[in-house]
């Protein structure tokens, strides 16, 4: 016990010394330290058949921090140490979440040979794990530990498509919102969209710069129609009822898919998009962008640092919320918590590991950390983040005012429909913008395929 | 290269203009491949947000920059990446060379009733995708417990063996294509001199295919170390990273991080150009060795 | 064959063994699974089944009514013949100048390699710009020449074309080291009885070259279509999910685009099942027509 109570304090130490990293915050640190971690260790005493670790535990943990995440080398940081606090050793196999780091997860989970701690998607990625009962649901985590993922609201915490229940704890969350490149609203003499812009403000905005010889947005309607699809729909729905696939292609959902893939086709139709959208990849189009070439670009928070990156003119470009029409207003985005800590099934039956599970992610879940690794994105703390702007670039700036003066928020809707579902809406966009295919035919195959389980 | 020190021999001609038109051909052919390396090592010095919009000029003043070597000098530790590749690839060469040398000789020389069908199989074993089969395959790994150990050597293993079977049917293919062209007398001399079959492959076909050898060789090696898809699933923790796993994990999830890319490409291919020229004249040697004996 | 000393077949097994235990373990048997995959319903690569499919066969009636398949086959044969007629005509000619001449065999031998040894996503992302639309390599090129319109090389007009010569160019190398490997085997007293006898150079390749290289030429042919077939990583970071508008798709970049993109492995394995299928019977063709010779 004397142990553990060391390790908790040393943790704490930790986080108070992290949070005086970050300036404005330090008032913040000693809340977290208690809650999260400390907390821990009364309920301990409750339960009788968790061990206390009776030496130095070895933990399995994959997650997404990888490569050129931005969070790498912070993740690198805080599990380096934490094992220096704790004298526990971690295993860390995390990749870049491409598709192939994806398909080892889930072939791992099949084998049985899963890690301790995951830090994954929750949307319908988790699926297969969720569904074999391989990762404990967080309420029962609280049967032992009644202040685990306290700091956070229950609400956001990323329940599973598949019933509903939380699994996980999230960190960073996103937002998405249209990217704006200064210089050619400038010189197609038209405002930036700001909060109040209609959509058929919006539209006459993209004619003036299309007429000034510009391309108003920039997109791979080929490649990634992914992020047009998302508003272009929400512009027939609200924030409540958003993030509901529809039932058929005639209820008032169906019908607001129908709607929205309309306008994206008369976007098209407009000539707003690059003259290639239909050839070009994504990574031309965002070229576009960056070059000066067109106006707007819709895209993830992720995207912040991806713009950072290519350009060296940064103050040159602001993000702003997607023009509504009908009930949402413009000032609604779309945003989530995408992905969390889970503990498997596995680690949770093993009495050595159990608690240093719970103890490693009521670290890495603390509120500092969250913080430091949400930056300017989304979080689910019942406190919020207290960013430094001064370390922020203007449009990392621009993106947390974004948040800030948001309305509503709806999680994206294409996130629970699996890939194979998209294919005759997303894949079958060309066709569609170009009159080949038509869309309540496309939206009913997406559709069928939902309803089919694929 | 085997032959470069007997073409001498031949009687020499005044370069006619057919000659000059011969090497016109060819070094417009080299510029085509040199090119595309030397435009990814000028972009590995580049700052990365001016390579999609300026890729073609070089990265001289203001252009140059070392940022994206450091970046990928900085989180990890090439060297012992460096280390797992070689022993990944060299091991794969060497297992395919000396099985699939076996089999297409056995393919081609012998007669059975099987043979048709093994052919047919080795053909279709061309064919499966890496990605059609790799499931299986980590079950495999899982239960004879080379996958999943946290263990270097085990981790190294379980990449090595799938690749040899990988490998095998090119390799075969394209052995007995050469083994095809080999004139049977001088087997049937040196059985008639008492050596049995296993000498007979040894000794007669191995020396006389040397430079088919080091081809398949060769190509097995660069397919092994290039092959990031089987080693991303067995090569999970630091100590085990091979240099592509390592390089794949540093260069952008969106791929907008064309800096880094290009760097990566670059300490991917360049020591391994370099390691080749150098050996070059070791294999050289070798084969002209055999040639003589031939 | 002729030959009485391949009369005694017992030392084959021991020959054949090593090889195809490694093949049968780590190639014929998950391949195996692969072709029961095709049957099942599998959402994700790496997720256990969730059953069969009803019927069983769905996938391969899907197969043959999904008209990107067609189109990918069609294209897939476009390919085969550029691979035939571009990579491996390019890479004979190659080869026999390069066995030609007398200075600088070497240095042809290493740069040749070059596009062979990088990673395609680097070759991608170089033609990428070579072909971009806007302010790429060949539009500049074709303003300087006087051009007004900049052209869309990858339009449906182009596409195919714009695949095809990457392609074609990155795996000359492959062949010309096959074929100069080859070229290599050709004992040099052949060529000297020959220049003896008072053979030209055009003479010596007619007459010894090409026909000692027929085996291997061959090979190159095998090798080519089966090629062909699996192709994917280079034109799949130049034309994602058969752009534009379904009109690039070939059976390899349909293959990957299922396993990946849409997470449909089980139809991803029933197309792999097709290009084996596919790849065994025209590789035997290219045998047929070519035929093997002993010497």
């Amino acid at each position: 016990m004397k142990k553990m109570l060391a390790t908790l304090l040393s943790g704490a130490m930790v986080l108070s010394l992290a949070a005086c990293g970050n300036n404005g915050s330090g008032g913040a640190a000693s809340t977290p330290g208690s809650s999260s971690a400390g907390s821990s260790s009364p309920s301990t005493e409750s339960v009788e058949d968790v061990k206390t670790p009776t030496g130095p535990v070895t933990l399995n943990v994959t997650t997404t921090f990888a490569g050129e995440d931005t969070n790498a080398a912070n993740y690198q940081d805080a599990i380096a140490a934490w094992q220096k606090e704790t004298g526990n050793k971690l295993n860390d196999a995390s990749g870049s979440s491409t598709e192939t780091f994806k398909a080892r997860i889930i072939s791992d989970f099949e084998m049985g040979s899963e890690p301790d701690v995951l830090f994954y998607f929750n949307g319908v990625d988790s699926n297969p794990f969720v569904e074999a009962g391989k990762v404990v649901s967080i309420d029962e985590i609280r049967q032992t530990y009644p202040d685990y993922a306290s700091n956070m609201k229950d609400g956001m915490l990323g329940a599973s498509p598949l019933d509903g229940k939380n699994y996980s704890i999230p960190m960073n969350g996103y937002w998405e919102g249209m990217f704006v490149n200064k210089a050619v609203c400038e010189a197609a003499n038209v405002e930036i969209p700001g909060p109040d812009t209609t959509w058929d403000e919006f539209l006459e905005t993209c004619q003036k710069i299309k007429d000034a010889g510009y391309t108003p947005i920039a997109a791979s309607f080929a490649e990634i129609p992914h992020y047009w699809f998302e508003f272009c729909i929400y512009n027939y729905l609200t924030p409540a009822t958003h993030n509901i696939v529809p039932a058929s292609v005639a209820d008032k959902h169906g019908t607001a898919w129908v709607d929205g893939i309309e306008d994206m086709k008369l976007l098209y139709e407009y000539g707003f998009l690059p003259e290639n959208t239909l050839s070009a990849t994504d990574g031309e189009t965002f070229q576009l962008f960056i070059d000066g070439k067109a106006a707007f670009l819709i895209d993830g928070s992720w995207k912040v640092g991806g713009i950072e990156g290519a350009t060296d003119d940064i103050d040159n470009f602001t993000v702003t919320y997607v023009p509504g029409k009908n009930d949402r207003l413009t000032t609604d985005i779309i945003g989530g918590l995408s992905s969390g800590w889970y503990i498997t099934r596995k680690a949770w039956d093993d009495p050595e590991k159990r608690q240093a599970c719970v103890d490693f992610i009521s670290y890495m879940t603390s509120d500092e950390m969250v913080t430091q690794f949400a930056s300017v994105s989304a979080t689910a703390l019942k406190n919020g983040s207290q960013v430094d702007e001064s370390q922020l670039s203007s449009l990392a700036v621009a993106g947390l005012e974004l948040v800030k003066g948001a309305t509503g928020m709806s999680a994206a809707v294409q996130d629970q429909v699996t890939q194979e579902a998209r294919v005759p809406v997303f894949n079958g966009m060309p066709d569609i913008v170009t009159g080949k295919k038509d869309i309540t035919i496309a939206v009913e195959e997406l559709l069928d395929l939902v309803a089919a389980g694929k | 290269m085997a032959g470069t020190t007997f073409k001498t021999n031949r009687k020499r001609r005044r370069i006619s203009l057919g000659m000059a038109g011969i090497y016109v051909v060819l070094s417009a052919w080299a510029l085509t491949t040199i090119y595309p390396l030397f435009w990814i090592l000028m972009n590995s010095f580049k700052n990365k947000k001016i390579i999609r919009s300026d890729s073609f000029s070089l990265p001289i003043g203001d252009l140059f920059t070392l940022d994206n070597y450091r970046t990928a000098f900085n989180r990890v530790n090439i060297l012992g990446a460096y280390r797992n590749s070689i022993i990944i690839s060299l091991s794969v060469a060497a297992a395919v060379i000396l099985f699939s040398g076996l089999a297409a000789y056995a393919l081609m020389r012998y007669d059975f009733k099987l043979k048709g069908l093994l052919n047919s199989l080795v053909l279709a074993g061309m064919m499966f995708p890496a990605f059609a089969t790799i499931i299986p395959v980590i079950r495999m790994m899982n239960v004879i417990g080379l996958a999943n150990t946290n263990q270097v050597a085990k981790s190294l293993m379980a990449v090595i063996l799938p690749q040899i079977a990988g490998n095998l049917s090119f390799a075969i293919v394209v052995l007995r294509g050469y083994i095809a062209g080999l004139p049977i007398e001088l087997e049937e001399a040196a059985y008639v001199e008492g050596s049995n079959a296993f000498q007979l492959f040894f000794k007669v076909v191995m020396p006389l295919c040397k430079p088919s050898f080091a081809t398949v060789g060769i190509f097995s090696f660069l397919w092994s170390y290039n092959d990031l898809f089987t080693q991303s699933f067995f090569l999970k923790t630091k100590p085990e990273y091979s240099v592509t796993v390592l390089l794949s994990l540093l260069t952008s999830q969106e791929g907008t991080n064309y800096g880094l890319m290009a760097s990566s490409v670059s300490l991917i291919v360049f020591p391994l150009l370099i390691v080749y020229l150098f050996l070059q004249k070791y294999i050289v040697k070798g084969l002209t060795a055999g040639a003589v004996k031939g | 064959m002729s030959s009485n000393i391949y009369k005694n077949k017992k030392p084959v097994i021991f020959f054949l063994a090593p090889a195809f235990i490694f093949l049968a373990v780590f190639l014929y048997y998950p391949f195996l699974q692969n072709i029961l995959n095709s049957f099942k319903e599998i959402n994700n690569l790496g997720a256990s089944a969730k059953g069969w499919n009803a019927p069983w066969y769905t996938n391969y009636i899907q197969l043959c009514k999904d008209p990107n398949i067609w189109t990918a086959l069609l294209n897939t044969l476009i390919m085969i013949a550029a691979t035939i007629i571009g990579q491996v005509g390019i890479a004979i000619v190659l080869a026999l100048m390069v066995d030609n001449i007398k200075k600088g065999q070497k240095f042809f031998r290493t740069v040749y390699f070059f596009p062979i040894v990088i990673a395609a996503t680097a070759l991608g992302l170089l033609f990428n710009i070579v072909f971009l639309y806007d302010k790429g390599m060949l539009n500049q090129l074709r303003e300087l020449l006087g051009a007004t319109k900049l052209l869309d090389f990858k339009d449906s007009s182009h596409a195919m074309l714009t695949m095809i010569v990457p392609v074609t160019w990155q795996y000359v190398g492959f062949y010309f080291i096959i074929l100069i490997t080859g070229l290599n085997n050709i004992s040099e007293e052949l060529y000297e009885a020959a220049t003896i006898d008072g053979a030209s150079r055009w003479q010596r390749v007619r007459y010894i070259s090409l026909p000692l290289l027929h085996n291997v030429i061959c090979t190159c042919g095998v090798l080519a279509v089966t090629g062909a077939l699996k192709v994917f990583d280079l034109p799949w970071i130049m034309f994602p999910k058969g752009m534009p508008s379904n009109s690039t798709w070939l059976t390899g970049t349909y293959m990957y685009y299922h396993a990946f993109e849409s997470h449909n492995v089980d139809y991803s394995s029933a197309i792999s099942v097709l290009i084996v299928v596919l790849g065994v019977v025209t590789a035997k063709t290219v045998n047929a027509v070519f035929k093997e010779k002993d010497y």
